[in-house]
């Protein structure tokens, strides 16, 4: 009886053993992409080698600039510094003066 | 209706230069005529707006940059009567449908050199036309002129 147990207390005792090295084996295995520093990212414009582990990133668009204001916005500005300019130019044709011919506007093309 | 194009002509001149023409409906947002496009018409503006734009590249994108208006009772592609004869601008109805009179150049011509008078008064309105177009443009030129020189400066 005592040697069956003691048998038993041994097995249990193996078995444990066993859990913690595989339990040890697996977790190492797991934080290794953890504790080591990440892959750099290999250039957009460098070739993949053939015998290269690393993968060549797909080449990168450049990203839109963002313009402070949309295209429709733009036109519009565009369109009513021209009818500003228009109607100050109309001012000096139809009566001329050095003070009508530079005459400020408020568009805000020109402050 | 009174022409910018007419003024001073005797009412049976001007009816006899508005039949030489054509009455032309031009839908909101249609051209009525394309910047290089062979200037063969004038056009008097009866109803409606025109715009007239150019092109310039706007963040790399060519866009249609409004330059002026024309408003009922003006004169619109004088190129027409002016060689290489193809138009400078393009023309395009506003939001609202326009009507234009087309007056064919050489159809003019004829009438013009038929009826010295009536040409003569006829050319001195082309040129208020022309020559106020070339006055608002000199301004403007010269007023960015002066902001170019004074940022450069």
């Amino acid at each position: 009886m005592e040697m069956f147990l003691m048998g038993l207390c041994m097995a249990v005792f193996g078995m444990g053993i066993a859990a913690v090295a595989f339990g040890a084996a697996t977790r190492s295995e797991s934080s290794d992409s953890a504790v080591q520093p990440a892959l750099s990212l290999v250039k957009a414009d460098a070739a993949a080698h053939f015998f290269s582990d690393r993968v060549a990133a797909p080449p990168t668009v450049p990203p839109a600039p963002a313009w402070p204001v949309p295209i429709e916005v733009l036109l519009l500005q565009i369109e009513n510094h021209v009818r500003m300019e228009q109607a100050a130019a109309e001012s000096f044709v139809a009566f001329p003066t050095q003070a009508l011919l530079h005459s400020k506007t408020s568009s805000p093309f020109v402050n | 209706m009174t022409y910018d194009l007419l003024n001073g002509l005797l009412s049976a001149e001007a009816e006899q230069v508005l039949g030489l023409g054509t009455r032309l409906i031009v839908p909101s947002g249609t051209e009525l005529f394309r910047l290089g496009d062979p200037a063969d018409r004038l056009f008097l503006t009866e109803r409606g707006r025109i715009r007239l734009t150019l092109p310039m590249q706007v963040r790399g994108r060519e866009e249609d940059i409004f330059v002026e208006e024309r408003s009922p009772g003006q004169t619109l592609g004088w190129s027409a009567l002016i060689p290489p004869y193809r138009f400078t601008l393009t023309a395009t109805a506003t939001l609202r449908e326009a009507e234009v009179i087309a007056l064919p150049r050489e159809a003019l011509r004829e009438y013009l050199a038929a009826n010295p008078a009536a040409g003569y008064k006829i050319a001195l309105n082309l040129a208020v036309v022309i020559g106020h177009r070339l006055q608002l443009f000199q301004t403007m030129w010269l007023r960015e002129m002066q902001r170019t020189v004074e940022v450069h400066s």
